[in-house]
Parts: C-alpha cells; sequence; structure tokens
C-alpha cells in the first residue's frame, strides 16, 4: 500500500513539475489533429501561441525566443511547406510577450490574453503571407493570392476566441507548476 | 261512346331496359368516335402489374454497366498500346495503393493530408493521390507508416494543365484558399466559364489524363496572361479514402 501510495506521489510530481512541457508535446499533435468543428471557413486558430504566451510571460523574453525558435522547427518539420517557414513569426511572438507583466485583475487580464494573442497571429499570419508573395513576385501573379488573406482575419478572430480560455488556464497550470517547484 | 284513354305505363321511355340499352348505345357511339382510347387507358391500367418492370429495367442497366465497363478496359488496352507505340508517358499503372486519410489541414496556409500508408507500404516521393473526383495532391514526404500529401491547393503546389476544349498548357497555382489559380500564358485564349482542366500530357510530375476541376471564374487578362479559378473535382476537406498512383516517369 505504501510504496503504491508513494509511487501515486511521484507521479503527481512529475506531472505537476513537468506539466508545461507536456503540453509543449502536445501542439504539434493539435496541429495536426485540426479538429473542424472547432473551425471557422476551414481555418483554425494558431494553436501554439496559446501556449508561448504563458510560457514567455512566465520565463521571459529569452526563454519566448529560444521556445518559438523550437516551436517554429517542430511545426515547420510537421508542414511540408520547404519554402516558407513560421520561425520568425514565433520568435517575434515569444520576444514580446515576455515582456508583457501578469496584471493582478482577472478580468482585464482575460481580455489582455485575447488582445495580445489576436495580435501575435495576425504577426505570424502577415509575415507567412508576406513570404508567399515575395516568393510568387517575379511571376507577376501574386495578385492572385490577395483573396487569401481573409485566412489570416479568421485565424486572427479564431485566435483572439480561444485565448481567454486557454491561455489563463495554462497560465494558472505553469505558475502552480512552478510554485511547487521552488518550493 | 266515350273511349277513355287508358293511362298506359307500358310506354317505351317508361321501360327501365330501354333505357339501358339506350345508355349502352349511346357508350358505344363514345368509344367508336373516340377510337377506343378508353379501353386503351383501362387497359393500361389492367395489364400494369404484367408489365416488363423494374426486374427487366435492372438487368438491362446491369448489362450496360458491364458493356461499358468492358469497353473502358478495352479503351484502356488501347490507350496503353498507342502511348507504348509513340513512346508517350503512360498514364495510369494498376498497381494502386489504397490509403486512409489520418489528419487534414484543408484550411489556412497549411494545406495537406496525412495517409496511413508509409514507405514500408511502397508510397514513394512524387507519387500521385487521387480520390473520387480527381487529383487531390503529390506525396511529399514519407515515413516508415505514414505519407504527407501536399494538396494541389497548397501555396506550395504548382502543375502543369491541360484545358481540354481550346487545346491549351496552362499552369495551376495553389493559392492558399479553396479555389486555385490558373494562369494561361496567351492573352487570346478562349477560355469559358465551365471549361474541364485535366493534368497535362506535357507535364514531368503527373500522368496525363486525371481530372483535377473546372473553370469557375475568369478574371481581367493581365500583361498577356489569362488567369481563372478553379473549383476542384475531388473536395480533400471530406474524402476519407484516396488511392495512390505509382509514377514511372
Amino acid at each position: 500500500m505504501g510504496a503504491n501510495f508513494e509511487s501515486k506521489y511521484l507521479m503527481n510530481k512529475f506531472f505537476i513539475k513537468k506539466s508545461s512541457i507536456i503540453c509543449f508535446i502536445f501542439i504539434p499533435i493539435i496541429f495536426l489533429w485540426h479538429p473542424n468543428w472547432l473551425g471557422f471557413l476551414g481555418i483554425q486558430p494558431y494553436w501554439p501561441l496559446f501556449w508561448l504566451l504563458p510560457w514567455s510571460m512566465i520565463n521571459g523574453s529569452i526563454n519566448g525566443l529560444i521556445f518559438g525558435l523550437f516551436l517554429g522547427l517542430i511545426l515547420d518539420s510537421v508542414t511540408l511547406d520547404s519554402n516558407f517557414t513560421q520561425i520568425p513569426g514565433l520568435i517575434i511572438c515569444g520576444i514580446l510577450f515576455g515582456r508583457i507583466k501578469l496584471h493582478s485583475d482577472i478580468l482585464v487580464g482575460h481580455f489582455r490574453y485575447g488582445l495580445i494573442c489576436s495580435f501575435g497571429s495576425f504577426l505570424c499570419g502577415t509575415l507567412y503571407f508576406l513570404q508567399i508573395l515575395f516568393r510568387n513576385f517575379s511571376d507577376s501573379t501574386f495578385l492572385l493570392f490577395l483573396p487569401s488573406f481573409k485566412n489570416i482575419l479568421a485565424e486572427v478572430f479564431l485566435t483572439g476566441f480561444f485565448a481567454p480560455f486557454i491561455c489563463s488556464q495554462l497560465l494558472r497550470m505553469f505558475k502552480f507548476s512552478r510554485r511547487k517547484l521552488h518550493s | 261512346m266515350l273511349d277513355i284513354r287508358r293511362i298506359s305505363t307500358s310506354r317505351w321511355w317508361h321501360k327501365k331496359k330501354s333505357w339501358v340499352f339506350f345508355g349502352i348505345f349511346i357508350f358505344l357511339v363514345f368509344v367508336r368516335i373516340s377510337k377506343g382510347s378508353f379501353y386503351k387507358d383501362f387497359y393500361y391500367f389492367i395489364s400494369k402489374p404484367f408489365w416488363p418492370g423494374q426486374f427487366q429495367k435492372e438487368v438491362l442497366l446491369k448489362s450496360i454497366e458491364q458493356e461499358s465497363l468492358i469497353k473502358l478496359n478495352l479503351l484502356k488496352k488501347d490507350n496503353i498500346r498507342l502511348r507504348e507505340i509513340l513512346s508517350l508517358q503512360e498514364s495510369y499503372n494498376n498497381d494502386n495503393i489504397s490509403a486512409a486519410v489520418i489528419s487534414r489541414k484543408t484550411g489556412s496556409w497549411w494545406r495537406q493530408i496525412i495517409l496511413n500508408k508509409g514507405s514500408k507500404d511502397g508510397v514513394e516521393i512524387g507519387s500521385v493521390v487521387i480520390g473520387p473526383g480527381g487529383l487531390l495532391g503529390r506525396v511529399n514526404n514519407t515515413s516508415l507508416l505514414t505519407s504527407s500529401v501536399t494538396l494541389i491547393t497548397s501555396p506550395e503546389s504548382k502543375l502543369g494543365v491541360w484545358v481540354d476544349r481550346i487545346q491549351l498548357n496552362g499552369l495551376m497555382v495553389g493559392l492558399g484558399d479553396d479555389y486555385p489559380g490558373l494562369i494561361l500564358y496567351s492573352k487570346d485564349a478562349d477560355i469559358k466559364v465551365g471549361d474541364f482542366v485535366s493534368s497535362s500530357p506535357a507535364s514531368t510530375l503527373l500522368p496525363p489524363n486525371i481530372p483535377i476541376g473546372i473553370v469557375q471564374s475568369i478574371d481581367e487578362p493581365l500583361k498577356s496572361k489569362k488567369t481563372a479559378k478553379i473549383s476542384l473535382l475531388a473536395k480533400p476537406h471530406v474524402i476519407d479514402w484516396v488511392q495512390i498512383l505509382k509514377v514511372n516517369i
């Protein structure tokens, strides 16, 4: 009985300690899973930002930069586009999010997450879109691509919509695990 | 002597029988005038259960289907033989691999599907993936158990296509939305809405004559180019099973 209880306790401790890393592993899986019922016009929220925001808010800009790079590397390898990359957008978001201070007022905090994530996804989407435009600039067919700007708008809307729910939960979880870690 | 006339009930028009005969006579006249149409219609209802009915229809349809299948096979064989004689690319092989779609990203910029067959099952990079309706994309990457397919709607995808009605080659570019763009490098190309687009016989990436889509709208000509939007025949956001064709190019 005692051994069983101890192992359970250790497992719990492990999961609490590593909750942020476990969530990190699940980002590419959600990105691939692409649940259609969550989408809007077939477009999904930009999932990596939901994790990157609380992580950078707690651990600062440098950590945000590094994990933005990691996320970008993983997502680039999961998606097939060899010409375009998501790394610059995620790095910039990581740095910017790291400069945001934790707000004490909960309600304002919730709305802030939505706005910040919307801004982040707009930044990432625009950087990606610009890469596509520049690559096709020489063909002078880049005007054809302009209607797909709606992808960015839908993504911004969805990311902003889901961010308050997901980010605040993740932030609470990460804070909790840190507190446990330090105590 | 006053002969009192007997009030008789025995006049002919008082007899029911004679009226019945009269009725029958009128009816026969009607039948004669209408050339028996009433009879024919009556016969229609009586004979309905005994018609060469649904069953025979099914048999006929089945044999017609078989006939077209045999014809199709003969034509395919003919096509392959003629292509061999002319030393053109082979169009189809019979060694297709069926695969299920296990991940689907059909919105936003990243347009890809992941299939449950990988290099273990003999899928090669560059193989063509078709679904019900026509072309879906090309295999871009394989792992041991899975293979990733770049859809033709992805901004990465550029393919040579053939517009059959005007006998002209064009370039199909994925735009990151559901309707890829078609670029024709001729200002006077007489392309119309509804034109059928298939894979080009000149393409080095695809086998020829795979159906792709239909021209949905045409834009204004720009710098000696004509551009159009194509509505795809195969819908990647609903297809669950696909075929992977090996390409020997």
